[in-house]
Protein backbone atom coordinates (compact mmCIF):
# COMPACT_ATOMS: atom_id res chain seq x y z
CA UNK A 1 0.00 0.00 0.00
CA UNK A 2 1.38 3.42 -0.89
CA UNK A 3 2.28 5.85 1.84
CA UNK A 4 -0.46 8.26 0.75
CA UNK A 5 -3.18 5.62 0.85
CA UNK A 6 -2.02 4.38 4.24
CA UNK A 7 -2.31 7.94 5.53
CA UNK A 8 -5.84 8.34 4.14
CA UNK A 9 -7.05 5.15 5.78
CA UNK A 10 -5.35 5.70 9.13
CA UNK A 11 -8.17 7.11 11.25
CA UNK A 12 -6.28 7.25 14.54
CA UNK A 13 -5.97 11.04 14.25
CA UNK A 14 -9.77 11.28 13.83
CA UNK A 15 -10.24 9.12 16.91
CA UNK A 16 -7.77 11.22 18.89
CA UNK A 17 -9.94 14.32 18.43
CA UNK A 18 -13.21 12.48 19.00
CA UNK A 19 -14.45 14.77 21.81
CA UNK A 20 -14.27 17.96 19.81
CA UNK A 21 -15.49 16.22 16.63
CA UNK A 22 -18.46 14.80 18.49
CA UNK A 23 -19.31 18.29 19.67
CA UNK A 24 -19.21 19.37 16.02
CA UNK A 25 -21.44 16.47 15.04
CA UNK A 26 -24.03 17.49 17.63
CA UNK A 27 -24.00 20.97 16.13
CA UNK A 28 -24.54 19.49 12.63
CA UNK A 29 -27.48 17.46 13.94
CA UNK A 30 -28.84 20.56 15.70
CA UNK A 31 -28.72 22.61 12.48
CA UNK A 32 -30.39 19.73 10.62
CA UNK A 33 -33.16 19.22 13.19
CA UNK A 34 -34.01 22.91 13.50
CA UNK A 35 -34.00 23.53 9.73
CA UNK A 36 -35.98 20.33 9.04
CA UNK A 37 -38.75 21.33 11.46
CA UNK A 38 -38.86 24.87 10.07
CA UNK A 39 -38.73 23.68 6.44
CA UNK A 40 -41.59 21.21 7.03
CA UNK A 41 -43.76 23.85 8.73
CA UNK A 42 -43.12 26.49 6.05
CA UNK A 43 -43.44 23.89 3.26
CA UNK A 44 -46.82 22.76 4.59
CA UNK A 45 -48.04 26.35 4.90
CA UNK A 46 -46.93 27.17 1.35
CA UNK A 47 -48.52 23.98 -0.03
CA UNK A 48 -51.84 24.81 1.65
CA UNK A 49 -51.71 28.30 0.11
CA UNK A 50 -50.90 26.74 -3.26
CA UNK A 51 -54.02 24.54 -3.24
CA UNK A 52 -56.18 27.20 -1.55
CA UNK A 53 -58.80 29.45 -3.09
CA UNK A 54 -57.09 32.84 -2.84
CA UNK A 55 -55.43 33.62 -6.18
CA UNK A 56 -52.89 36.08 -4.69
CA UNK A 57 -51.79 33.65 -2.02
CA UNK A 58 -51.51 30.95 -4.69
CA UNK A 59 -49.22 33.24 -6.70
CA UNK A 60 -47.12 33.93 -3.62
CA UNK A 61 -46.85 30.17 -3.00
CA UNK A 62 -45.61 29.57 -6.56
CA UNK A 63 -43.04 32.39 -6.22
CA UNK A 64 -41.83 31.09 -2.85
CA UNK A 65 -41.46 27.56 -4.17
CA UNK A 66 -39.59 28.60 -7.30
CA UNK A 67 -37.21 31.01 -5.56
CA UNK A 68 -36.49 28.51 -2.78
CA UNK A 69 -35.91 25.53 -5.05
CA UNK A 70 -33.72 27.39 -7.49
CA UNK A 71 -31.43 29.00 -4.92
CA UNK A 72 -28.19 27.04 -4.30
CA UNK A 73 -27.75 26.16 -0.60
CA UNK A 74 -24.22 27.62 -0.58
CA UNK A 75 -25.22 31.04 -1.91
CA UNK A 76 -28.32 31.19 0.26
CA UNK A 77 -26.31 30.58 3.44
CA UNK A 78 -23.87 33.36 2.55
CA UNK A 79 -26.70 35.67 1.50
CA UNK A 80 -28.76 35.15 4.66
CA UNK A 81 -25.73 35.62 6.89
CA UNK A 82 -24.12 38.63 5.20
CA UNK A 83 -26.68 40.39 2.97
CA UNK A 84 -29.95 39.92 4.84
CA UNK A 85 -28.70 41.63 8.04
CA UNK A 86 -27.61 44.63 5.94
CA UNK A 87 -31.04 44.88 4.30
CA UNK A 88 -32.99 44.42 7.52
CA UNK A 89 -30.59 46.77 9.35
CA UNK A 90 -31.16 49.42 6.68
CA UNK A 91 -34.93 49.03 7.07
CA UNK A 92 -34.91 49.41 10.85
CA UNK A 93 -32.03 51.92 10.87
CA UNK A 94 -29.80 49.81 13.06
CA UNK A 95 -26.63 47.75 12.63
CA UNK A 96 -27.53 44.07 12.68
CA UNK A 97 -25.59 40.83 12.86
CA UNK A 98 -27.04 37.30 12.72
CA UNK A 99 -25.85 34.42 14.85
CA UNK A 100 -24.30 31.91 12.36
CA UNK A 101 -26.45 29.07 13.70
CA UNK A 102 -29.66 31.00 13.02
CA UNK A 103 -28.42 32.13 9.60
CA UNK A 104 -27.69 28.52 8.64
CA UNK A 105 -31.06 27.30 9.90
CA UNK A 106 -32.99 30.07 8.12
CA UNK A 107 -31.11 29.54 4.83
CA UNK A 108 -31.46 25.76 4.75
CA UNK A 109 -35.09 25.89 5.94
CA UNK A 110 -35.91 28.36 3.19
CA UNK A 111 -34.31 26.32 0.41
CA UNK A 112 -35.85 23.02 1.53
CA UNK A 113 -39.26 24.56 2.28
CA UNK A 114 -39.57 24.86 -1.52
CA UNK A 115 -38.98 21.13 -1.99
CA UNK A 116 -41.26 20.16 0.89
CA UNK A 117 -43.99 22.50 -0.41
CA UNK A 118 -43.94 20.66 -3.73
CA UNK A 119 -44.00 17.27 -2.02
CA UNK A 120 -46.92 18.32 0.21
CA UNK A 121 -48.77 19.80 -2.76
CA UNK A 122 -48.37 16.66 -4.84
CA UNK A 123 -49.53 14.60 -1.85
CA UNK A 124 -52.60 16.79 -1.28
CA UNK A 125 -53.56 16.67 -4.94
CA UNK A 126 -53.20 12.89 -4.99
CA UNK A 127 -55.91 12.45 -2.32
CA UNK A 128 -59.07 11.30 -4.10
CA UNK A 129 -61.68 14.05 -4.22
CA UNK A 130 -64.22 11.56 -2.85
CA UNK A 131 -62.42 11.36 0.51
CA UNK A 132 -62.93 15.09 0.96
CA UNK A 133 -66.53 14.88 -0.24
CA UNK A 134 -67.25 12.10 2.26
CA UNK A 135 -66.15 14.50 5.00
CA UNK A 136 -68.21 17.34 3.57
CA UNK A 137 -71.28 15.14 3.28
CA UNK A 138 -70.99 14.34 6.99
CA UNK A 139 -70.87 18.03 7.84
CA UNK A 140 -67.16 18.33 8.64
CA UNK A 141 -65.52 21.75 8.50
CA UNK A 142 -62.76 22.43 5.93
CA UNK A 143 -60.20 22.68 8.73
CA UNK A 144 -61.18 19.31 10.18
CA UNK A 145 -61.15 17.75 6.72
CA UNK A 146 -57.62 19.06 6.16
CA UNK A 147 -56.20 17.97 9.52
CA UNK A 148 -58.07 14.71 10.08
CA UNK A 149 -58.61 13.35 6.56
CA UNK A 150 -56.15 14.91 4.11
CA UNK A 151 -52.86 15.54 5.93
CA UNK A 152 -52.56 12.13 7.64
CA UNK A 153 -52.83 10.55 4.19
CA UNK A 154 -50.45 13.08 2.65
CA UNK A 155 -47.78 12.32 5.26
CA UNK A 156 -47.95 8.60 4.45
CA UNK A 157 -47.77 9.28 0.73
CA UNK A 158 -44.87 11.72 0.94
CA UNK A 159 -42.65 9.67 3.28
CA UNK A 160 -40.52 7.98 0.59
CA UNK A 161 -39.82 11.25 -1.23
CA UNK A 162 -39.27 13.12 2.02
CA UNK A 163 -36.63 10.60 3.03
CA UNK A 164 -34.56 11.73 0.02
CA UNK A 165 -35.08 15.36 0.94
CA UNK A 166 -34.03 14.79 4.54
CA UNK A 167 -30.88 13.06 3.27
CA UNK A 168 -30.03 15.98 0.97
CA UNK A 169 -30.73 18.38 3.78
CA UNK A 170 -28.48 16.58 6.24
CA UNK A 171 -25.69 16.47 3.68
CA UNK A 172 -26.19 20.19 3.04
CA UNK A 173 -25.41 20.92 6.70
CA UNK A 174 -21.78 20.12 5.80
CA UNK A 175 -21.40 23.56 4.22
CA UNK A 176 -22.56 25.66 7.17
CA UNK A 177 -18.93 25.91 8.38
CA UNK A 178 -18.71 28.50 5.61
CA UNK A 179 -20.19 31.08 7.99
CA UNK A 180 -18.32 29.67 11.02
CA UNK A 181 -21.03 27.44 12.48
CA UNK A 182 -18.91 25.09 14.64
CA UNK A 183 -20.23 21.88 13.06
CA UNK A 184 -18.36 18.66 12.25
CA UNK A 185 -16.75 20.03 9.08
CA UNK A 186 -15.71 23.21 10.86
CA UNK A 187 -13.94 21.14 13.53
CA UNK A 188 -12.34 18.97 10.85
CA UNK A 189 -10.94 21.96 9.03
CA UNK A 190 -9.68 23.54 12.30
CA UNK A 191 -7.89 20.33 13.32
CA UNK A 192 -6.45 19.74 9.85
CA UNK A 193 -4.97 23.23 9.68
CA UNK A 194 -3.40 22.54 13.06
CA UNK A 195 -2.16 19.01 12.32
CA UNK A 196 -1.50 19.50 8.60
CA UNK A 197 -3.00 16.04 7.90
CA UNK A 198 -6.35 16.73 6.24
CA UNK A 199 -6.84 13.40 4.44
CA UNK A 200 -7.61 11.06 7.37
CA UNK A 201 -9.78 13.74 8.97
CA UNK A 202 -11.90 14.25 5.85
CA UNK A 203 -12.09 10.48 5.29
CA UNK A 204 -13.33 10.06 8.87
CA UNK A 205 -15.91 12.82 8.41
CA UNK A 206 -17.11 11.22 5.16
CA UNK A 207 -17.51 7.89 6.98
CA UNK A 208 -19.49 9.53 9.80
CA UNK A 209 -21.84 11.20 7.29
CA UNK A 210 -22.24 7.94 5.38
CA UNK A 211 -23.03 5.84 8.46
CA UNK A 212 -25.58 8.35 9.79
CA UNK A 213 -27.35 8.83 6.46
CA UNK A 214 -27.35 5.12 5.64
CA UNK A 215 -28.72 4.02 9.03
CA UNK A 216 -31.34 6.80 9.21
CA UNK A 217 -32.53 6.23 5.63
CA UNK A 218 -32.76 2.45 6.10
CA UNK A 219 -34.71 2.83 9.35
CA UNK A 220 -37.03 5.46 7.85
CA UNK A 221 -37.71 3.35 4.76
CA UNK A 222 -38.48 0.27 6.84
CA UNK A 223 -40.79 2.27 9.10
CA UNK A 224 -42.45 3.97 6.15
CA UNK A 225 -43.15 0.76 4.22
CA UNK A 226 -44.55 -0.95 7.33
CA UNK A 227 -46.72 2.06 8.13
CA UNK A 228 -47.97 2.40 4.56
CA UNK A 229 -48.63 -1.30 4.06
CA UNK A 230 -51.40 -1.22 6.67
CA UNK A 231 -53.22 1.43 4.70
CA UNK A 232 -52.43 0.68 1.08
CA UNK A 233 -52.86 -3.04 0.49
CA UNK B 1 -79.65 6.79 32.46
CA UNK B 2 -77.99 6.81 29.07
CA UNK B 3 -80.33 5.86 26.25
CA UNK B 4 -79.17 2.98 24.12
CA UNK B 5 -78.31 4.00 20.58
CA UNK B 6 -80.71 2.94 17.90
CA UNK B 7 -78.70 2.47 14.73
CA UNK B 8 -81.68 3.34 12.55
CA UNK B 9 -81.79 6.66 10.84
CA UNK B 10 -84.74 8.79 12.00
CA UNK B 11 -87.78 7.09 10.56
CA UNK B 12 -91.46 7.89 10.58
CA UNK B 13 -94.36 5.90 11.82
CA UNK B 14 -97.52 7.99 11.30
CA UNK B 15 -99.44 6.24 14.07
CA UNK B 16 -96.86 7.28 16.61
CA UNK B 17 -96.80 10.90 15.57
CA UNK B 18 -97.90 13.67 17.96
CA UNK B 19 -100.17 16.44 16.57
CA UNK B 20 -97.14 18.74 16.19
CA UNK B 21 -95.23 15.94 14.50
CA UNK B 22 -98.20 15.27 12.27
CA UNK B 23 -98.02 18.86 11.04
CA UNK B 24 -94.30 18.43 10.46
CA UNK B 25 -94.95 15.19 8.61
CA UNK B 26 -97.10 17.07 6.15
CA UNK B 27 -94.03 19.10 5.16
CA UNK B 28 -92.06 17.09 2.62
CA UNK B 29 -88.76 15.85 3.99
CA UNK B 30 -87.06 16.88 0.76
CA UNK B 31 -88.53 19.24 -1.77
CA UNK B 32 -86.73 20.05 -5.00
CA UNK B 33 -88.04 23.04 -6.92
CA UNK B 34 -87.23 23.69 -10.57
CA UNK B 35 -83.61 22.68 -10.14
CA UNK B 36 -81.10 23.61 -12.82
CA UNK B 37 -77.43 22.74 -12.92
CA UNK B 38 -75.02 23.90 -15.55
CA UNK B 39 -71.32 23.03 -15.96
CA UNK B 40 -69.94 25.70 -18.31
CA UNK B 41 -71.86 25.17 -21.57
CA UNK B 42 -73.39 21.89 -20.53
CA UNK B 43 -76.79 22.03 -18.83
CA UNK B 44 -77.07 18.79 -16.86
CA UNK B 45 -80.34 19.53 -15.03
CA UNK B 46 -82.96 21.51 -16.86
CA UNK B 47 -85.63 22.14 -14.25
CA UNK B 48 -86.39 19.17 -11.99
CA UNK B 49 -89.06 19.27 -9.27
CA UNK B 50 -90.23 16.57 -6.85
CA UNK B 51 -90.96 15.83 -3.21
CA UNK B 52 -89.96 13.05 -0.88
CA UNK B 53 -92.01 12.40 2.25
CA UNK B 54 -90.80 10.96 5.51
CA UNK B 55 -90.43 7.19 5.57
CA UNK B 56 -90.63 6.77 1.80
CA UNK B 57 -88.10 5.54 -0.73
CA UNK B 58 -87.58 7.37 -4.02
CA UNK B 59 -85.49 5.66 -6.66
CA UNK B 60 -84.05 7.50 -9.62
CA UNK B 61 -83.27 5.57 -12.76
CA UNK B 62 -82.00 6.66 -16.14
CA UNK B 63 -79.14 6.23 -18.55
CA UNK B 64 -75.63 7.43 -17.69
CA UNK B 65 -75.41 11.18 -18.18
CA UNK B 66 -79.12 11.73 -17.55
CA UNK B 67 -78.33 13.87 -14.48
CA UNK B 68 -79.26 11.45 -11.64
CA UNK B 69 -76.00 11.73 -9.69
CA UNK B 70 -75.77 15.48 -10.21
CA UNK B 71 -79.30 15.80 -8.87
CA UNK B 72 -78.43 13.76 -5.78
CA UNK B 73 -75.27 15.80 -5.23
CA UNK B 74 -77.28 19.02 -5.47
CA UNK B 75 -79.57 17.75 -2.71
CA UNK B 76 -76.78 17.77 -0.15
CA UNK B 77 -75.00 20.66 -1.84
CA UNK B 78 -71.89 18.79 -2.98
CA UNK B 79 -72.86 20.62 -6.15
CA UNK B 80 -74.28 24.12 -6.08
CA UNK B 81 -77.46 24.40 -8.15
CA UNK B 82 -77.37 27.04 -10.90
CA UNK B 83 -81.05 27.86 -10.28
CA UNK B 84 -84.00 26.51 -8.33
CA UNK B 85 -84.04 25.36 -4.74
CA UNK B 86 -83.69 22.33 -2.50
CA UNK B 87 -85.61 22.35 0.77
CA UNK B 88 -84.98 20.01 3.69
CA UNK B 89 -87.95 19.99 6.09
CA UNK B 90 -88.97 23.34 4.64
CA UNK B 91 -85.54 24.93 5.05
CA UNK B 92 -83.68 25.94 1.92
CA UNK B 93 -80.20 24.55 1.34
CA UNK B 94 -79.48 27.29 -1.15
CA UNK B 95 -80.59 30.58 0.37
CA UNK B 96 -81.88 32.29 3.48
CA UNK B 97 -83.28 35.82 3.66
CA UNK B 98 -82.40 36.45 0.03
CA UNK B 99 -78.71 35.55 0.37
CA UNK B 100 -76.80 32.39 -0.46
CA UNK B 101 -76.29 29.98 2.43
CA UNK B 102 -72.73 29.88 3.82
CA UNK B 103 -70.63 26.72 4.19
CA UNK B 104 -71.36 26.39 7.92
CA UNK B 105 -75.11 26.75 7.43
CA UNK B 106 -75.08 24.13 4.66
CA UNK B 107 -72.97 21.91 6.91
CA UNK B 108 -75.50 22.04 9.73
CA UNK B 109 -78.17 20.70 7.37
CA UNK B 110 -75.86 18.12 5.80
CA UNK B 111 -75.50 16.36 9.16
CA UNK B 112 -79.05 15.12 8.70
CA UNK B 113 -78.47 13.89 5.14
CA UNK B 114 -76.43 10.70 5.03
CA UNK B 115 -74.68 10.06 1.74
CA UNK B 116 -73.30 6.81 0.34
CA UNK B 117 -71.02 7.08 -2.70
CA UNK B 118 -70.37 4.76 -5.60
CA UNK B 119 -66.65 4.57 -4.73
CA UNK B 120 -67.28 4.06 -0.96
CA UNK B 121 -64.79 6.83 -0.09
CA UNK B 122 -63.69 5.32 3.19
CA UNK B 123 -60.67 7.03 4.70
CA UNK B 124 -57.86 4.51 4.21
CA UNK B 125 -55.68 5.68 7.12
CA UNK B 126 -58.42 4.94 9.66
CA UNK B 127 -59.72 1.57 10.80
CA UNK B 128 -63.33 0.66 10.14
CA UNK B 129 -64.27 1.70 13.68
CA UNK B 130 -62.42 5.03 13.38
CA UNK B 131 -64.15 5.72 10.05
CA UNK B 132 -67.55 5.28 11.68
CA UNK B 133 -66.66 7.14 14.90
CA UNK B 134 -65.12 10.16 13.19
CA UNK B 135 -68.23 12.22 12.45
CA UNK B 136 -70.23 11.43 15.62
CA UNK B 137 -67.18 12.42 17.64
CA UNK B 138 -65.99 15.48 15.78
CA UNK B 139 -69.17 16.77 14.15
CA UNK B 140 -71.87 15.76 16.65
CA UNK B 141 -69.41 16.33 19.52
CA UNK B 142 -70.00 12.98 21.27
CA UNK B 143 -67.43 11.78 23.79
CA UNK B 144 -65.27 8.83 22.77
CA UNK B 145 -67.20 6.18 24.71
CA UNK B 146 -70.55 7.30 23.31
CA UNK B 147 -69.20 7.56 19.76
CA UNK B 148 -67.81 4.03 20.08
CA UNK B 149 -71.14 2.75 21.29
CA UNK B 150 -72.89 4.41 18.34
CA UNK B 151 -70.31 3.04 15.89
CA UNK B 152 -70.67 -0.46 17.32
CA UNK B 153 -74.46 -0.36 16.91
CA UNK B 154 -74.11 0.80 13.30
CA UNK B 155 -71.46 -1.77 12.41
CA UNK B 156 -73.56 -4.54 13.93
CA UNK B 157 -76.46 -3.31 11.86
CA UNK B 158 -74.47 -3.85 8.66
CA UNK B 159 -73.08 -7.13 10.09
CA UNK B 160 -69.46 -5.94 10.17
CA UNK B 161 -68.62 -5.47 13.84
CA UNK B 162 -66.03 -8.24 13.59
CA UNK B 163 -64.09 -6.05 11.11
CA UNK B 164 -64.00 -3.02 13.43
CA UNK B 165 -60.21 -3.02 13.74
CA UNK B 166 -59.45 -3.74 10.08
CA UNK B 167 -58.27 -1.10 7.64
CA UNK B 168 -60.51 -0.53 4.60
CA UNK B 169 -57.83 -1.87 2.22
CA UNK B 170 -58.30 -5.32 3.82
CA UNK B 171 -62.04 -5.43 3.06
CA UNK B 172 -63.93 -6.51 -0.04
CA UNK B 173 -65.82 -3.88 -2.04
CA UNK B 174 -69.14 -4.99 -0.58
CA UNK B 175 -67.80 -4.82 2.97
CA UNK B 176 -66.35 -1.36 2.29
CA UNK B 177 -69.70 -0.15 1.05
CA UNK B 178 -71.45 -1.55 4.12
CA UNK B 179 -68.95 0.31 6.32
CA UNK B 180 -69.74 3.46 4.31
CA UNK B 181 -73.44 2.89 5.06
CA UNK B 182 -72.63 2.42 8.77
CA UNK B 183 -70.58 5.63 8.69
CA UNK B 184 -73.54 7.56 7.31
CA UNK B 185 -75.97 5.89 9.75
CA UNK B 186 -73.81 6.84 12.73
CA UNK B 187 -74.90 10.46 12.28
CA UNK B 188 -78.52 9.30 12.63
CA UNK B 189 -79.53 11.12 9.47
CA UNK B 190 -83.12 11.89 8.60
CA UNK B 191 -82.58 11.02 4.94
CA UNK B 192 -80.16 8.60 3.31
CA UNK B 193 -78.87 9.38 -0.19
CA UNK B 194 -77.39 6.50 -2.20
CA UNK B 195 -75.40 7.42 -5.30
CA UNK B 196 -75.11 4.23 -7.37
CA UNK B 197 -74.02 2.41 -4.24
CA UNK B 198 -73.60 -0.94 -6.01
CA UNK B 199 -72.32 0.15 -9.44
CA UNK B 200 -68.68 -0.68 -8.77
CA UNK B 201 -69.41 -4.09 -7.22
CA UNK B 202 -69.68 -7.51 -8.82
CA UNK B 203 -73.10 -9.24 -8.58
CA UNK B 204 -72.29 -11.26 -5.46
CA UNK B 205 -71.08 -8.24 -3.52
CA UNK B 206 -73.94 -6.13 -4.90
CA UNK B 207 -76.43 -8.45 -3.21
CA UNK B 208 -74.93 -8.02 0.28
CA UNK B 209 -75.14 -4.22 -0.04
CA UNK B 210 -78.69 -4.37 -1.43
CA UNK B 211 -79.70 -6.58 1.50
CA UNK B 212 -78.60 -3.86 3.94
CA UNK B 213 -80.43 -1.21 1.90
CA UNK B 214 -83.58 -3.36 1.88
CA UNK B 215 -83.41 -3.60 5.67
CA UNK B 216 -83.13 0.17 5.94
CA UNK B 217 -86.14 0.63 3.67
CA UNK B 218 -88.14 -1.90 5.69
CA UNK B 219 -87.37 0.04 8.86
CA UNK B 220 -88.95 3.16 7.39
CA UNK B 221 -85.80 5.07 6.48
CA UNK B 222 -86.37 7.98 4.13
CA UNK B 223 -84.17 7.19 1.15
CA UNK B 224 -83.30 8.66 -2.23
CA UNK B 225 -81.56 6.02 -4.30
CA UNK B 226 -79.83 6.50 -7.62
CA UNK B 227 -79.54 3.01 -9.03
CA UNK B 228 -79.11 0.78 -12.03
CA UNK B 229 -80.59 -2.18 -10.12
CA UNK B 230 -84.06 -2.42 -11.62
CA UNK B 231 -85.12 -5.35 -9.43
CA UNK B 232 -84.20 -3.43 -6.31
CA UNK B 233 -85.91 -0.25 -7.51
CA UNK B 234 -89.09 -2.16 -8.25
CA UNK B 235 -89.11 -4.04 -4.97
CA UNK B 236 -88.15 -1.32 -2.51
CA UNK B 237 -89.28 2.04 -3.92
CA UNK B 238 -92.47 3.85 -3.03
CA UNK B 239 -91.89 6.19 -5.92
CA UNK B 240 -89.83 5.86 -9.06
CA UNK B 241 -88.43 8.63 -11.23
CA UNK B 242 -86.99 8.20 -14.72
CA UNK B 243 -84.63 10.96 -15.76
CA UNK B 244 -83.68 11.65 -19.32
CA UNK B 245 -81.41 14.40 -20.53
CA UNK B 246 -81.72 16.49 -17.35
CA UNK B 247 -85.50 16.28 -17.07
CA UNK B 248 -87.97 14.00 -15.32
CA UNK B 249 -89.34 12.01 -18.24
CA UNK B 250 -91.75 9.95 -16.20
CA UNK B 251 -92.50 9.29 -12.53
CA UNK B 252 -94.95 7.39 -10.40
CA UNK B 253 -95.36 4.15 -8.43
CA UNK B 254 -92.84 1.51 -9.54
CA UNK B 255 -95.53 -0.95 -10.60
CA UNK B 256 -96.89 1.68 -12.97
CA UNK B 257 -93.53 2.59 -14.49
CA UNK B 258 -92.42 -1.01 -14.83
CA UNK B 259 -95.88 -2.36 -15.75
CA UNK B 260 -97.13 0.25 -18.15
CA UNK B 261 -94.50 2.83 -19.06
CA UNK B 262 -96.02 5.72 -20.97
CA UNK B 263 -92.89 7.19 -22.51
CA UNK B 264 -91.15 5.50 -25.41
CA UNK B 265 -87.74 6.38 -23.89
CA UNK B 266 -88.57 4.65 -20.61
CA UNK B 267 -89.82 1.58 -22.47
CA UNK B 268 -86.58 1.46 -24.43
CA UNK B 269 -84.46 2.02 -21.28
CA UNK B 270 -86.31 -0.67 -19.31
CA UNK B 271 -86.12 -3.26 -22.07
CA UNK B 272 -82.34 -2.79 -22.29
CA UNK B 273 -81.82 -2.67 -18.51
CA UNK B 274 -84.01 -5.69 -17.80
CA UNK B 275 -82.46 -7.79 -20.55
CA UNK B 276 -79.01 -6.91 -19.17
CA UNK B 277 -80.11 -7.98 -15.66
CA UNK B 278 -81.52 -11.23 -17.03
CA UNK B 279 -78.23 -11.80 -18.85
CA UNK B 280 -76.29 -11.22 -15.64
Amino acid sequence: MSENLREVLDLSLFWEYRTVLLKGLWMSLGVFAASAVLALAVGLGVALLRVGRNAWLRRYAVLHTEVARNAPDYIMIVWVHFVLPLLVGKLIGQRLEFNPFYSAVIALAFVYSGYFAETFRAGIEAIPRGHVEAGQALGMSPRRITWRLVLPQVVRRMLPESTNQFISMFKATSIVSLIAVPDLMYQVSMISSQEMRPLPLYTGAALVYFVIVFCAATALQAFSSRWRSKVYA
Amino acid sequence: MKAEFDASPVSASPAALHPQAAVEAAVPCIRVVDLHKRFADLEVLKGVSFEVHRGTVLSMIGASGSGKSTLLRCINRLETPSAGDVLFEGQSLCQANGRALGYNEVNRIRRDLGMVFQQFNLWPHMTVLQNVMEAPRHVRGMDKARAREVAEACLRRVHLWEKADAYPARLSGGQQQRVAIARALAMQPKVMLFDEATSSLDPELTEEVLAVMRELARDGTTMIVVTHEMGFAREVSDHLMFLHNGLVEEQGPPEQLFGAPRSERLRHFLSKALSRERGA
